[in-house]
């Protein structure tokens, strides 16, 4: 049994040390087009929370009981994860769909655009193939580490995701420079955020 | 090396297969009955998805449209076509929509009194922001162009007093000009129905005895046109004469009556509606 020290450091790195949007640039299409609202953020990020930990689990097994043993792992991840997390959202979509049509008209419209989002993809993969990111375990993740580092890589880019979008909401009605005002402010702003959370690179050795 | 691609191939194939039965069950298992029309609603839609109303997707329009939160005129790039084609799904009779253009309210220009002599940037915006702007009246057209550069469909240019004037058939009634102007606020430029007979050419509501100091085109509130007017559709409002489109004919009395000249004749029923093309643009009512 591991400590529980363990899983918070893995949390911990997944979710600030090693945020997925800010340290990794990875996922920045919604960080941009889905920023300048807090309603639509809180969704997507509820929605990307939902996605990632379901599509880790699955890759995470079918890496485990298909692509490993029959030794296909190396060539064939992308294709195979790509193909299972745009068929589990399709599913998801529909069983939210029939049960829950309230949660449905919340995030709804974020299900299927996150299908093929790269940050659900590199998470997937991350949990799966051992040694594929630095802070992967020499041996692979277990599958209860898998969802604590879907859980932190899923709430970091929730939470960049928010903070970008309160920045933005308030540069709104900012006096910005007329030639700076909407997208210049915001990559600036993006290039400030990250700063910040570079600087905690190597905290724990993470 | 055959061997593995042919496990490759077999594994992705099994994923797949795997994935297409699970989602044929589910989309029969977890099938939801939508509402007929929200099909048809979207078929007569253009499809292309533009975001030109607002809304993510053509289908989310539809839905809004079926549901009763958005009009059947909401489809911004369909135009009356598709307006009408939705207004038949939706059991409306018929859907009227008034196109829009842009109008100035100012005859000014180089019969206006000038403050200053401005030197620097030629810029409505710029010369706006010192001390007020070098116009002597508070609701005039500086003539700097600011909305002839801002017209995205070449629909602007400046006449020999330095007014923007408004090539009818061109203007499409995106209103970019009265967001550009830096009067547009205060409805130096407004947007009027693409009809509109005529335009009162003044914006000030300072009083008539200043304001005639200031520019010999200006409105007086004399009340001529309001006494004369046979159809009661121009009444002077806050020391400005104001029409009321709903109700003028485009007789021209108030053209003919106006001791300052300050009512121009404007768009005339010739270059309405279908002579001009894609332009019914502003939403106003829906026939039941």
């Amino acid at each position: 049994m591991m400590p529980i020290s363990h899983f918070l450091l893995l949390f911990v790195g997944a979710a600030l040390i090693n945020n997925i949007l800010l340290t990794r640039f990875i996922g920045l299409c919604p960080f941009f087009g889905i920023s300048n609202n807090m309603g639509t953020a809180l969704g997507m990020s509820a929605a990307v929370v939902f996605v990632m930990m379901m599509a880790s689990t699955t890759t995470w097994l079918v890496w485990k009981f298909l692509l490993f043993p029959l030794q296909l792992g190396e060539f064939l991840y992308i294709p195979a994860f790509i193909l299972i997390i745009a068929a589990l959202v399709q599913f998801v979509e529909m069983y939210v769909k029939k049960y829950s049509p309230a949660l449905y008209r919340a995030m709804g419209i974020y299900l299927p655009l996150i299908t093929t989002n790269c940050a659900v993809l590199a998470a997937a993969t991350e949990v799966a193939k051992p040694g594929f990111f630095k802070m992967a375990m020499p041996y692979g993740y277990t599958l209860g580490e898998a969802l604590v580092y879907a859980l932190g890589v899923s709430v970091g880019f929730g939470f960049a995701l928010l903070t970008f979008t309160a920045l933005r909401e308030r540069l709104d009605i900012a006096p910005v420079p007329r030639f700076l005002k909407g997208s210049p402010m915001s990559f600036i702003t993006a290039g400030l955020l990250s700063l910040a959370y570079v600087g905690l690179a190597g905290w724990f050795g993470l | 090396m055959l061997k593995t691609i042919l496990i490759a191939s077999a594994a992705l194939a099994a994923l797949g297969v795997i994935a297409a039965s699970m989602l044929a069950l589910a989309a029969r298992k977890f099938h939801v009955e939508v509402d007929p029309r929200v099909e048809a609603v979207a078929s007569a839609l253009p499809g292309a998805n533009c975001g030109a109303c607002g809304n993510p997707s053509c289908f989310a329009v539809a839905e809004s449209i079926v549901g009763g939160t958005l009009p059947v005129t909401a489809c911004t790039a369909g135009g009356k076509s598709v307006a009408e084609a939705i207004a038949s799904l939706m059991g409306a009779d018929s859907c009227d929509m008034v196109a829009v253009i842009s109008a100035r309210h100012c005859g000014g220009g180089t019969n206006a009194a000038r403050v200053y002599a401005y030197a620097g940037v030629q810029s409505c915006n710029a010369v706006s922001k010192l001390a007020g702007g070098s116009l002597a009246c508070s609701a005039g057209c500086f003539g700097y162009g600011d909305c002839v550069r801002a017209c995205p469909f070449d629909a602007l240019e400046l006449d020999d007093r330095g007014l923007p004037v408004v090539d009818i058939p061109k203007c499409t009634g995106c209103g970019i000009c009265v967001r550009e102007c830096p009067r547009g606020q205060i409805s130096l430029l407004e947007l009027v129905p693409d009809c509109a007979p005529v335009v009162v050419r003044c914006n000030a509501h300072d009083k008539p005895k200043a304001r005639k100091a200031t520019c010999s085109m200006c409105c007086i509130a004399c009340k001529k046109c309001e006494k004369e007017c046979p159809e009661d559709a121009i009444h002077v409002v806050d020391l400005l004469a104001v029409v009321d489109y709903s109700k003028c004919t485009g007789c021209g009395t108030c053209v003919r009556v106006c001791p300052q000249n300050c009512i121009d004749v404007y768009a005339s029923a010739s270059t309405d509606a279908d002579g001009t093309g894609n332009r019914e643009v502003l939403v106003l009512t829906v026939g039941e």
